[in-house]
């Protein structure tokens, strides 16, 4: 099978796939549940074997608007494409187990392979109008599985469409244009064509496709819908949600920002020492800061990593908006890490909820000892989002902050440091109250989740150790997609950074790290073997453990909490409501035009009359 | 005070260490303890001995009984010894724990300490002075020396009789899996 | 040659933790001496550490809570060890080169993050209480450090702490504390609460929350955690020494300079009491934040 071959085929097995598994679900929901995961796995390997191709097909030849619809694969399609179908498919193999005994199936395992072969659609698109189709069926299908659920989900589902639509316009509205200006939709011939256009025209383009983007992506301040739908979906589609489709951002952000109007081109969009890239910096780095310290004081576990996904999204759109290699590089791979770290994330959170019933971080605790793996799981994904050395998340942060040093922009860098630390403190608590302390009696006999939801989870932490510890595995893909971009390249070995760049060699430090360990290991195990207690042999000042009631995860952090949390309440998401009632208010009065009395209608149609005869006849004098 | 003795500290490492760092956990178990806080301040300085409080009996292995004991306070002080590690020294202060002192004819006091815990040394008194427990710690070294400040090993050899006694007084007594494992837990 | 390269390379690596464990545990009894002088009294002798060490580890019975109580307590001290390894201290500096001021920023996250897992798996509500404390604490203390920190890093325009230090070493005039007073005065205010000694010791506070996350520790993990306080002291005050006070020509000026250091901290610990939480909080947050903004931005101005 030759690589066009296998392109072409990507699309039609990711869409057919999915209604052939509705059509299975009909017959047998075994038949249903394997076929999801065979054709869930197949895009996997089909885009596996595109890595380092160029390939392009057209699939579509539109009649009127003599335009021909294309796909096309390249480094950067490539590497949203496997983050996409790798998620994709292990979310699947969670859902099994998970999912099973709920209701309407069928539907749910259709929506989540149609949200994997829209974003296949999306990345692989060669050309605006693509692009923008697979968007659309991307949204409509989000929406739909956002509220599987109903009751509150509903309105989370309604939040994001409203504010996804307003995008899709916006990337109308810039494709139209596009499209009136340059008499062509491909992207590649658009971005040959869009140096001649005078910069104001590009920063018009550019603020209406950062605008459907950034709304996807979560940037402050369109991102809320992002809380409330992340949270309400069901965890594994959660998992999707927050790792690649939010990311579709991202890739939209790259292709618009470098693929269509080029290094040279944003520079040249400024208003006199201010280029539009620093205040999209600007933008990410309060995206970063005020939602990260929200984050902290969540105690509904998804609604805490939700708020984490808009913060670190602040971080990609940063290094990419920041523009330098390492910039770029670094706001790419963290995209990648974090793709990893908070689907590992998610799937833990819908394990331990799986198995307790509850994901209300006051009332759990000390899960670890019943549900191992899905901890230790949780840990490592906790580690990467924080950026422990030796995990992915260090690496990708290690770039943004030495590029944003290094450049001169010591306040970025600072947003981007303290917002590290903000991760560090909803990270242990989120570890804290859901797996370390005294197990509660109702949850005594809890146990771990089946292998088939353990096994994606094992898979992402692996992810995150093996690129933690060898970085230079995705840094050489990303540094394929910086050339076709027109951008440096990184140079960087498997495990080290050549001098010039820096100095990080993540096998020096994984070396010493085991040596400490081994080291302090010794000592260690020459004193005496410990005793093992369990959780009601404890310090209780001389009183007997009290069951259920020694445990601390309430107001965690309530110091900080009143020191700040004046300051991180969401004013946004209250201006958003304030305007949605206001206009609401405006349409209920203006709905009393239609009285439903004919008498008042007809007064309308003589008022209209008159009004127009007085305009005509002074039309005639003026 | 052979602190300084290489040659002596270098054939009992541990002995050495026991003497001289014995850390007392902070429990103010009766009236006595009012000597303690003078003991452990600039006055009298408990520190250069070695002796320094602690917050939980994790961390300490010397537990001064300072005066009398109820017998609500004992269940607390029978958890708390049975969450100190090996080696453990218990020391009496004050005439309560040795013979009842003051409280010998009341119905809520234990008369005698030993009958329900290993004591190691007796400091007789009402109240004694500071300086009676630096008499007191100079002694433990002496014991701890000669090897007999053996208190927690018998508390292990003759585990039953001390739970007898400790379940004749409380009978609801919930503990911990000291010396042997204990059964009933939560009460 | 490369074998005596590699030879001496392997030594200094070795050297240091080695170093460093023995310039912590002398000045945990130094501190200890000082503040006992300072409270008119005559204190325990400077080797009383040792003794408190031996003793923990020959005790004859310790108590764990589970695997990860372990394995937490054991990654306390491994990070606190392998962080030494890549500050440059006086002459030696082996594996800077490895990791620059970002890398040791973050492998300065092992230690507490090790003690916090053994705190949770302690199974205690005044565990999680001190660890709650200590990250709020962190919080508190990093934002007026990072300040001072990129204000370092900009200035110099590096990220590697060897050039920071050879960027010094010209004569004392050169030191970070006279070419960035502002950030080096925020960071002598924090100093205390980096090193978790008065007025910043809520965290592990023995009358309040009866010593936080080591309440259930004993013996041998009592030993390591008191360990592992020593060596985050000596990573606290060599950043200090390296970053403003202009690093050491040899281990000897090094050592000294820390000490000095040290001893003011050991003075202010012996006569101040306890903030509470939101006071330490605010307190950070407000005149050291405040000097190392300002310091922060002239450096950022003098850029442009």
């Amino acid at each position: 099978m030759d690589m066009e071959t296998s392109f072409a085929a990507i699309l039609p097995v990711a869409f057919g796939g999915a209604l052939l598994v509705y059509l299975a679900g009909k017959v047998s929901g075994a038949l249903r549940n394997v076929l999801a995961v065979l054709l869930a796995a197949a895009p996997v390997a089909l885009v596996a074997v595109l890595y380092g191709r160029e390939v392009r097909i057209v699939y579509y030849s539109l009649p009127f608007l003599d335009a021909q619809l294309a796909l096309r694969t390249d480094a950067l399609a490539w590497l949203f494409a496997i983050a996409v179908a790798a998620i994709g498919l292990l979310s699947i193999v969670f859902s099994l187990r998970y999912m099973q005994g709920g209701e309407r199936l069928d539907f749910y395992y259709f929506a989540m392979l149609l949200v994997n072969a829209a974003m296949l659609g999306i990345v692989f698109s060669a050309d605006l109008l693509s692009l923008f189709v697979f968007w659309e069926i991307l949204s409509w299908a989000t929406y739909l599985l956002i509220s599987y659920r109903g009751g509150k989900a509903v309105a989370a589902g309604l939040k994001y469409m409203v504010m996804s639509i307003a995008g899709s316009c916006a990337m109308l509205l810039a494709v139209a244009s596009l499209y009136a200006t340059c008499w062509t939709f491909d992207i590649a011939a658009l971005a040959r064509q869009v140096g001649a256009m005078s910069a104001a025209y590009r920063l018009f383009i550019l603020l209406m496709f950062v605008l459907a983007f950034g709304i996807k992506n979560a940037i402050v301040p369109v991102h809320v819908w992002l809380p409330d739908a992340h949270s309400e979906a069901v965890s594994p589609f959660s998992a999707v949600l927050s790792s690649v489709l939010v990311r579709m951002g991202i890739y939209g952000l790259m292709l618009i920002m470098y693929g269509v109007l080029g290094q040279g081109g944003l520079a040249e969009l400024k208003l006199g020492p201010v280029t539009f890239a620093h205040v999209l910096c600007w933008v990410a780095a309060v995206t970063i800061l005020v939602p990260l310290f929200i984050a902290m004081l969540q105690d509904d576990a998804k609604r805490l990593i939700a708020w984490s996904s808009v913060g670190h999204g602040g971080y990609m759109v940063l290094g990419i908006a920041f523009g330098t290699t390492l910039g770029v590089a670094g706001g790419l791979f963290h995209a990648l890490n974090y793709a990893a770290c908070v689907a590992l994330l998610f799937l833990a959170v819908g394990a331990v909820e799986h198995r307790t019933g509850t994901r209300d971080l006051n009332e759990l605790g000390g899960l670890m000892k019943r549900m191992p793996v899905t901890f230790v799981t949780a840990l490592v994904g906790v580690c990467g989002l924080i950026g422990v050395p030796l995990t992915n998340g260090f690496v990708s942060k290690w770039f943004i902050y030495k590029t944003l040093i290094m450049e001169g922009h010591p306040f970025l860098a600072l947003v981007a440091l303290v917002g590290t630390w903000a991760t560090i403190l909803y990270g242990y608590k989120l570890i804290h109250n859901a797996f370390l302390g005294q197990l509660p009696s109702r949850c005594r006999e809890v146990r771990e989740v089946h292998f088939s939801m353990q096994l994606p989870m094992i898979l992402l932490a692996l992810a995150v150790i093996l690129f933690g510890v060898l970085p230079g595995i995705p840094v050489r893909a990303i540094s394929s997609v910086q050339v076709s971009l027109g951008l440096e390249a990184l140079e960087s070995g498997l495990w080290a950074l050549p001098p010039a760049v820096g100095e990080l060699n993540t096998i020096n430090i994984l070396a010493g790290v085991v040596a400490s360990l081994a080291i302090v290991y010794v000592g260690f195990a020459l004193a005496k073997k410990a005793r093992r207690v369990d959780q009601f042999d404890s310090y209780g000042a001389g009183s007997y453990v009290p069951p259920d009631r020694y445990q601390y995860s309430v107001n965690f952090y309530q110091r900080a909490h009143e020191l700040i949390g004046p300051y991180v309440r969401d004013r946004v998401d209250d201006f958003y409501g304030w305007l949605v009632a206001k206009a609401e208010g405006f349409f209920e009065e203006a709905r009393k035009i239609y009285t439903g009395n004919v008498n008042t209608y007809a007064a309308y149609i003589v008022l209209l009359a008159a009004l127009l005869i007085v305009l005509k006849i002074g039309g005639q004098f003026g | 005070m052979d602190r300084a003795e290489i040659l002596k500290t270098l054939k009992s490492p541990a002995k050495w260490g026991q003497k001289y760092s014995l850390w007392a956990v902070y429990f103010c178990t009766g009236c006595g303890v009012v000597e303690i806080p003078p003991v452990i301040t600039s006055r009298w300085d408990a520190e250069r001995f070695g002796v320094l409080p602690m917050a939980t009996p994790r961390q300490a292995n010397l537990f001064l009984i300072t005066g009398y004991v109820s017998v609500k306070t004992l269940g607390a002080i029978i958890r708390t010894y049975d969450q100190m590690p090996n080696p453990k020294y218990v020391v009496g202060f004050g005439s309560c724990p040795v013979n009842g002192g003051m409280y010998w004819d009341s119905y809520n006091t234990i008369k005698h300490l030993d009958k329900y815990l290993p004591v190691d040394g007796w400091i007789a008194g009402c109240m004694p002075r500071p300086e009676a427990i630096f008499v007191a710690v100079v002694h433990l070294w002496q014991m701890i020396d000669k090897g007999i400040a053996t208190g927690y090993e018998r508390y292990k050899d003759n585990y039953e009789y001390y739970q007898t006694n400790q379940r004749a007084i409380l009978p609801h007594l919930a503990k911990f899996a000291g010396a042997e494992a204990a059964p009933g837990r939560n009460s | 040659m490369m074998a005596a390269s590699t030879v001496t390379r392997i030594v200094s690596i070795a050297a240091l933790p080695v170093v460093g464990f023995l310039v912590g545990v002398l000045f945990l009894g130094l501190s200890r001496k000082i503040t006992a002088r300072i409270h008119r009294r005559y204190g325990p002798p400077l080797y009383q550490p040792i003794i408190d060490v031996v003793k923990l580890l020959t005790q004859k019975e310790n108590i764990s809570h589970g695997i990860l109580f372990d394995l937490g307590i054991l990654l306390g001290l491994a990070g606190a060890l392998i962080t030494m390894v890549f500050i440059p201290a006086g002459g030696l500096r082996p594996l800077s080169a490895s990791g620059d001021f970002l890398v040791v920023l973050y492998l300065m996250l092992l230690s507490p993050l090790g003690v916090a897992l053994a705190a949770g798996a302690s199974e205690n509500p005044n565990a999680s209480i001190g660890v709650s404390r200590k990250f709020i604490l962190a919080l508190g203390y990093e934002v007026p450090f990072l300040m001072a920190a990129l204000a370092v890093m900009t200035r110099f325009q590096t990220t590697s702490l060897l050039e920071v230090v050879s960027c010094q070493e010209g004569s004392v005039l050169d030191w970070g504390v006279f070419v960035l007073p502002l950030p080096a005065v925020a960071t002598f205010l924090i100093l205390p609460a980096m090193l978790g000694i008065r007025p910043f010791d809520f965290a592990g506070a023995p009358q309040e929350i009866a010593s936080g996350p080591m309440v259930e520790l004993g013996g041998k993990y009592l030993a390591f955690a008191a360990i592992q306080g020593a060596l985050h002291t000596y990573v606290v005050l060599a950043l200090f020494v390296d970053l403003f006070l202009g690093g050491g020509a040899s281990m000897l000026t090094f050592l000294a300079k820390m000490l000095a250091v040290f001893f003011v901290g050991v003075c202010i610990n012996a006569v101040l009491p306890r903030f509470r939480v939101e006071q330490g909080l605010r307190y950070l947050w407000k005149w050291p934040t405040i000097l190392a903004f300002f310091g922060l931005l002239i450096v950022a101005l003098r850029l442009e």
